[in-house]
């Protein structure tokens, strides 16, 4: 069996969600190509419907707040903000979920926040304890450590806005642009089920308790239960997201915010990619978390962030590739950091993290784990720790 | 005795949706056409979907109507058919034919009369109860999924406690002591459904 | 008096819940399982799901997930029915009355026949005579080809050379249920329903029929329940967008006066 990849970007054909045509094209290079055939008519009409839009949830504001905007304090979040506040003159209320795994430069970027944003700023972080005791749990669970903060990001600025009665929420980038699973056209709101399914894998809060290695009760949990339909359709709560209605071209956003509001971005160059300015916010998000991706499905954030700039024009195909192979693979140095967070030893996390790999990519010869690459000849990856079922 | 009901199953119905209810409002059950589990359950329940002949047909060759007999009739165990299960109760009914029913519930069923409407009737629809019942709660009146084209015509008006219209007013719900039959499905009627088998299981 | 009713379709592609543009593009929406339950719990009044897989493979890879991804379609229907207390029609790749009764007896409540229908209309007599003509549902997709209206059939590949005018009468005469009227050409677009056919449509036949194929937002229902004699609108797509969007739909239309069920949430 070889790995098959789409023929404009480098997504292999078992990206999450993914969906390829006849002509060996990916739903999100076709996405993709529907964006950049919109007009500038189009996106003035958008822009029209997104004014009507926050004027039609806002009807029954009275919380004193003109929305909530879900932050992390990265390049997408001051960007959000800034059209927010600069563009519309809202007063924003600010919510950060702190998953405990800030770099400097995003505790910088994102303590900056309400300095140059007349804004006011909520950051919750909850108990360091239960958090690396939701690394583990998630990790062996499924593979991911970081589990904890797709559900405090999700979760969170909606019980806020709930509980203040803050209809309006803004959130930025939209989930089609990763798979395509939207249309140019289509008028999509944050919803519980693609939260659940996509941005949790269909874990919810119950699912972390009574582990025997790491036991959780309801208490500690609190702050990841997402609030019921009567409490969402009774508060007027809805979340929009800004690239349904505005072009969203994040090196163009990058630029505006650096020179306008000072955003830095690393210092330090990430190991297993080449932007500086994604996921401050999570220094396992480029590391030890995409890292797991890698060891599932054969390819990494690389694979992501050059597919995205190949399709916006801004790297050809064949340079992607040369990313995917510097970098796709890497161990990062993080991976050391994050098994002194959390106490575990690097034989452990390799034998449970084994247990992930897919069969349609991986497979197993003279004990080493071997994958077809995207520019030719197959190449090992490493020794075998542990062999699942099936290999 | 604990509550129990036994689902009749006899090749002609959507058991597992109402399995799947009872077990959804905790209630025990067995699905089976056993006398032992006839005998032994405090309420009776027989599903249906199809044609009347046909199912009459299988409840003949496969159901111990004797003992089914003996608790409805003579012990008075609560007994709740649905739709075509409901249909069945009457003397007659005139679908593909003449065909004989238990005959439980006097009266007929036939076709809905041509009132301009899509037949079948598909859909949700409201039932009024009339008093003395408790079957739907509090206000008596709920609105329940239908799909049937024939209904229940009773002889004695005094046997038809659920009605609705749909170009005319048939008989929605049948009762003759013990015996209920509901011409809409229960089991697919979200909470409406869940509110009318909570109190049928209060029968008694 | 009787509700019009409001049915979210799903479209069920190798495995994965999809969105369908033309019957030729489509997007992973996601678990067919988990869109539902959410249905369910803002009390849809039935749904139809539709089996448009290509291969047989429904395999998607991945022991991470907390919702396992079901392998074959009967799987999905199993779950579905046990989850949900509300009916559901099941539709795609039914050839013979073994498939009907399968698809029955896994908790499906009536069966779409699209393709077969023309091909062997007799299966389809049949199948009224076993199963009752309530639990059998006819789904037409038609589109323009030169002008004309045709219904076609093999997942709009195949022309049947009959009007979805004459097509639906005839198959109202085999003795089906229900009609399932689906545009072809405006699947996807968002611009509403075609109107003028459906009206049509439903004023000629004596059975029910279920729109379906175009719609953008929550007017283009209203529209077709005041301008034509349908028994029920379907949308897939717009469902899947936002949440509560059943709750949200209905309270518009009953807010508009029309005959529908009152908007509520199921606390399941």
């Amino acid at each position: 069996m070889t790995m098959e990849y789409c023929k404009q970007c480098v997504y292999p054909f078992v990206s999450v969600n993914l969906h390829v045509d006849a002509e060996g094209v990916c739903s999100a290079c076709k996405v993709a190509e529907q964006f950049s055939e919109l007009t500038d008519e189009f996106w003035e009409e958008k822009k029209k419907l997104f004014e009507r839009t926050i004027e039609t949830i806002n009807l029954n504001n009275s919380s004193g707040y003109d929305c909530v905007v879900p932050v992390s304090g990265g390049k997408d979040s001051y960007y959000q903000v800034h059209k927010m506040v600069s563009d519309y003159g809202l007063k924003p209320l600010l919510v950060t979920y702190h998953g405990n795994n800030y770099l400097p430069e995003g505790d910088y970027n994102r303590d900056k926040m309400r300095e140059v944003f007349d804004a006011d700023h909520l950051v919750f972080g909850p108990s360091v304890d239960v958090i690396k005791k939701l690394n583990r749990i998630c990790f062996r669970k499924m593979g991911d450590m970081n589990w904890h903060a797709h559900c405090g990001i999700f979760t969170y600025p909606i019980i806020v806005a709930v509980k203040f009665q803050i209809p309006l929420m803004i959130w930025g980038e939209t989930a089609w642009d990763i798979s395509g699973m939207y249309g140019a056209d289509d008028y999509v709101e944050f919803s519980a089920r693609v939260r659940h399914e996509h941005g949790l894998r269909g874990y919810e809060w119950y699912d972390m308790l009574d582990d025997p290695l790491d036991p959780l009760e309801e208490k500690d949990l609190t702050w990841l239960k997402y609030p019921s339909d009567e409490e969402i359709i009774k508060s007027g709560v809805k979340g929009i997201y800004i690239g349904n209605f505005f072009k969203w071209d994040p090196y163009t956003h990058t630029k505006l915010i650096s020179k306008k509001y000072g955003w830095k971005a690393s210092e330090k160059e990430f190991e297993r990619t080449y932007r500086r300015v994604s996921n401050l916010d999570d220094r396992y998000e480029n590391g030890v978390h995409d890292l797991l991706k890698f060891i599932k499905f054969g390819y990494g954030r690389a694979s992501d962030h050059a597919s995205k700039d190949i399709r916006t024009g801004y790297m050809s195909r064949d340079e992607g590739i040369e990313m995917v192979r510097k970098y796709d693979h890497i161990v990062s140095s993080d991976l050391q950091h994050w098994l002194n967070y959390v106490d575990m030893d690097e034989k452990e996390f390799w034998q449970i993290a084994d247990t992930f790999r897919d069969k349609r990519v991986w497979r197993i010869e003279k004990d080493e784990w071997v994958k077809d690459n995207i520019w030719g000849e197959p190449s090992s990856y490493g020794p075998v720790y542990s062999r699942p079922e099936g290999f | 005795m604990g509550k129990r009901v036994c689902i009749l199953d006899y090749g002609s119905g959507n058991v597992r949706s109402v399995a799947n209810l009872l077990r959804f409002l905790k209630i025990d059950f067995v699905l089976s056409n056993r006398v032992e589990d006839i005998e032994t359950a405090s309420h009776i329940v027989l599903p249906g979907v199809g044609s009347f002949g046909s199912s009459m047909k299988k409840i003949q060759d496969r159901i111990p109507l004797e003992a089914l007999g003996t608790e409805v009739l003579i012990k008075q165990k609560p007994f709740l058919g649905i739709c075509v299960g409901m249909q069945v109760l009457a003397e007659t009914g005139t679908e593909f034919g003449l065909h004989k029913g238990l005959g439980w519930i006097p009266g007929r069923v036939r076709k809905f009369a041509d009132h301009g409407l899509p037949i079948p009737n598909i859909g949700w629809n409201t039932v009024l109860e009339s008093s003395g019942n408790s079957l739907l709660g509090e206000h008596q009146k709920l609105d329940f999924y239908f799909v049937h084209s024939f209904v229940f015509e009773v002889n004695n008006q005094k046997h038809a406690i659920g009605t609705t219209e749909y170009g005319e007013i048939y008989a929605s719900i049948v009762r003759r002591d013990n015996i209920v039959g509901v011409q809409f499905h229960p089991e697919k009627s979200q909470k409406a459904g869940m509110i009318l088998i909570s109190n049928f299981m209060n029968m008694r | 008096m009787k509700k019009k009713r409001l049915i979210p379709i799903l479209l069920l592609r190798n495995g994965s819940l999809v969105q369908s543009i033309d019957f030729s593009e489509y997007l992973i929406l996601g678990n067919p399982v988990e869109a539902v339950k959410r249905l369910s719990e803002w009390a849809a009044d039935e749904i139809i799901y539709l089996d448009i897989s290509g291969g047989e493979k429904f395999d998607a890879g991945r022991s991470d997930l907390g919702n396992a991804f079901k392998r074959t379609f009967r799987e999905v229907i199993v779950d579905v029915a046990d989850a949900t207390f509300m009916p559901m029609t099941v539709g795609g790749k039914i050839r013979n009355r073994t498939d009907i009764a399968e698809r029955l007896s896994q908790g499906a409540d009536k069966v779409s026949l699209n393709t077969i229908a023309f091909d062997n209309f007799r299966m389809v007599e049949e199948a009224v005579l076993e199963f009752g003509s309530q639990c059998i549902v006819a789904s037409i997709d038609y589109k323009e080809i030169d002008g004309k209206l045709r219904a076609m059939v093999d997942g709009g590949t195949r022309d049947t050379g009959l009007s979805p005018q004459s097509w639906s009468k005839r198959l109202e005469e085999i003795g089906v249920g229900e009609i399932l009227l689906n545009c072809i050409d405006r699947d996807g677009k968002k611009n509403g329903y075609d109107i003028e056919t459906i009206s049509e449509i439903s004023a000629d036949l004596k059975i029910p029929v279920i729109a379906l194929g175009g719609v953008g937002n929550w007017e283009h229902f209203r529209e077709a329940l005041e301008k034509t004699d349908v028994d029920a609108v379907a949308a897939a797509n717009i469902f899947q967008h936002t949440d509560q969007s059943v709750y949200h739909a209905k309270k518009y239309l009953f807010d508009s006066g029309l005959s529908v069920r009152e908007p509520m949430l199921l606390s399941i």
